[in-house]
């Protein structure tokens, strides 16, 4: 079997013991951002990201993706206990989770949460070691014109799933891409819109401008508003849950682990999206709805197994196609181009230690976290005393290391800080940053092959449609775009985002 | 409720902006033909999408009423910009440790509830760790102290 062999060659490479730490370092920075409120952890990616450098691309995957895995498992401890979100994606484990703690059972509802996270991380990291080969092996037929067409349906998708308005969503994107374009055309030589400075020949500093619309912005806006929270005092007494409420989480976790795992491959998806949709699909499923929202253990277990299985397929799209379907993975594309390699379906043949040995890593990185998250709960718990107003000037000083540390310039430093009074302005007029991001890092890769494609066909656009697959995605995206206009999703989509 | 939606107003205009900059900007780069583009193309394209949008927004939010432009809290984006700013400036002259600690004071002081002399704790143990970290142990190439 080929992927028995495969998978033994990721943890070949998860399991030596630089990798293993860098693994266990990636979860506990994962689960201590995830546990405090205001910091994300695209936030923390961008931060990390230039520190990556100088480590090996499968031990800087690793740990990156180890963040965003682990932020998943300390969000739903701040949710259950403070009744704060730690992340968005625990917006709806608060809902029953903090009912939970409140009638004495905080115990049992972290419980269930790490378990129903790593029983969806279990299968989540089986489903991409599954799927990715032969997505792979599609890929590779794909030609200039489908990766164009594969693009365009990536940013409708992100459109679609932006919250807010949708048109503001689509302006964001074309500016997302027309700010990638910044920088010489490959093709001429000739330098475009870099306002004759030499520095933003390369295009404008990614890692800058993700910290600033993302870190720095953050911190503009989350300083204006009032910062106490009121922790629940609980006695973690009993940590397990019974023997019932086990059985009765149980098809909650396996429907959130299925819904998770298509919703996080989506592109726009991922984590966020699956708990709502867990959450509502449990609720409509449940003989007692009347419970949820007073404390309902499968109002736990569902979203949080959802949560996690879409944090981590949300990785499939990156890399088996080099194709990031949200903010994060745009992130991760930034990594590996930091690192020198292009993401993409050659990958998986090229570097097969640093795809395997990040899948591997998954599986470890979750086991970990089960272990980080119950017995040490208390830790956590008492890390959410720390007040915001001593932690956000150590977050401000290592933006400001992350971003010089790029390429040690000063440049960089005001390309953050205009990116976050930038990124003030968007969150003010309603404008999500996310699509942006996502633009930005595909606008080149896109033009590149607009540009090849039309070339080929000489400069006729029916290349897209002829070619099957590229047909297909373009398809996809139509009926995405119409999905999104039909007045009756329109309503529940702005429903969903309420929250 | 004001008689413009003034945020969408904002955005369209700023949409706009964006796009006769990068069209002024990109006046003189070729277009090429539809075979073979120029680097003018795509960029010409997108800057036009972008501000068909933005008249769209824009428009838009002249026969809409909505709330009135969000309130800004200018103190924490006065603060912390200044404290970014400060950084830029200063590290390549006055060195990790002495920047560090000047931009922490700063940005601390952006909230509301900081205490003078906890700020100052933090500032000293700030710059010692980063120090420590960046410097010493991940060896990034910055000066430590002031350069003269």
């Amino acid at each position: 079997m080929d992927l028995i062999a495969n998978l033994a060659t990721g943890f070949g490479v998860a399991l030596t013991p630089a990798n293993l730490a860098f693994c266990f370092l990636g979860v506990l920075i994962g689960t201590l951002v995830g546990v405090l409120p205001g910091i994300a952890p695209i936030t923390t990616i961008a931060i990390l990201l230039p520190f990556t450098f100088t480590l090996p691309p499968a031990s800087a995957m690793i740990m990156l993706s180890g963040i965003f895995y682990g932020a998943q498992y300390g969000g739903s401890t701040t949710a259950i206990l403070v009744n704060l979100p730690g992340e968005s994606s625990s917006i709806v484990t608060c809902l029953d989770g903090h009912q939970m703690a409140k009638q004495g059972r905080a115990g049992p509802a972290l419980a269930i949460a790490a378990i129903a996270s790593f029983f969806a991380g279990t299968i989540a990291t089986i489903i991409i070691a599954v799927a990715s080969v032969p997505l792979s092996a599609l890929a590779l037929k794909f030609t200039a014109a489908e990766y164009f067409s594969l693009m365009v349906l990536g940013l409708t998708g992100s459109i679609a799933l932006a919250h807010g308005s949708a048109v503001k969503a689509v302006a964001m994107v074309l500016l997302g891409l027309l700010l990638g374009l910044v920088g010489i055309d490959v093709n001429t030589g000739l330098p475009r819109m870099t306002l004759g400075i030499g520095e933003l020949g390369d295009g404008i500093g990614f890692v800058a401008i993700a910290i600033g619309l993302f870190g720095i912005s953050e911190l503009m806006i989350a300083l204006s508003r009032p910062q106490d929270r009121t922790l629940l005092s609980v006695a973690l007494s009993q940590l397990w849950p019974s023997r019932k409420e086990l059985k009765d989480c149980l098809p909650a976790m396996l429907r959130g682990t299925a819904i998770g795992s298509v919703l996080g491959v989506l592109p726009g998806g991922g984590a966020a999206l699956s708990s709502f949709a867990s959450y509502a699909v449990e609720k409509k499923t449940s003989a007692t709805p009347e419970r949820f929202g007073r404390g309902a253990i499968e109002g736990v277990a569902g979203p949080e197994a959802a949560n996690n299985a879409g944090a981590q397929t949300s990785f499939i799209p990156l890399l088996t196609l080099g194709i990031p379907g949200n903010a994060i993975m745009a992130l991760m594309v930034g990594a590996l181009m930091i690192q020198g390699i292009q993401p993409g379906p050659q990958v998986m043949t090229a570097q097969p230690q640093l795809f395997w040995g990040v899948i591997a890593s998954m599986w470890l990185g979750n086991l970990m976290l089960v272990i980080l998250n119950l017995p040490l709960v208390g830790l956590w718990v008492s890390l959410l005393r720390v007040p915001y107003r001593i932690l956000f000037p150590a977050i401000a000083l290592f933006c400001c290391i992350g971003t010089y540390s790029i390429s040690n310039s000063q440049m960089d430093i005001g390309l953050m800080l205009l990116f976050a009074l930038v990124g003030v302005f968007f969150v003010k007029v309603g404008a999500e940053p996310a699509p942006f991001i996502l633009g930005f890092i595909l606008g080149p890769l896109m033009e590149e092959n607009f540009r090849r494609a039309m070339n080929l066909s000489r400069g006729d656009p029916m290349v897209f449609v002829e070619r099957p697959i590229s047909a297909a995605l373009l398809v996809l995206t139509a009926l995405l775009l119409v999905v999104l206009i039909l007045p009756a999703v329109r309503a529940k989509r702005e429903e969903v985002f309420q929250e | 409720m004001t008689r413009v939606n003034t945020a969408d107003l904002a955005f369209g205009l700023f949409l706009m902006s964006v796009a006769a900059v990068a069209l002024y900007l990109i006046a003189d780069l070729p277009m090429g033909s539809t075979s073979r583009m120029g680097p003018g193309y795509v960029p010409r394209a997108l800057a036009v999408m972008i501000a068909l949008i933005g008249a769209f927004i824009a428009g838009r939010a002249l026969v809409t009423t909505g709330e009135a432009f969000p309130e800004i809290a200018w103190r924490p984006i006065l603060l912390v910009g200044a404290a970014v700013g400060l950084f830029g400036l200063l590290l390549p002259r006055l060195g990790l440790a002495a920047t560090a600690f000047i931009v922490v004071l700063v940005a601390g002081s952006a909230s509301k509830d900081m205490r003078w002399r906890e700020l100052l704790l933090i500032a000293a143990l700030l710059s010692t760790f980063a120090v420590l970290l960046f410097v010493k142990a991940l060896g990034l190439p910055m000066p430590i102290w002031p350069v003269v």
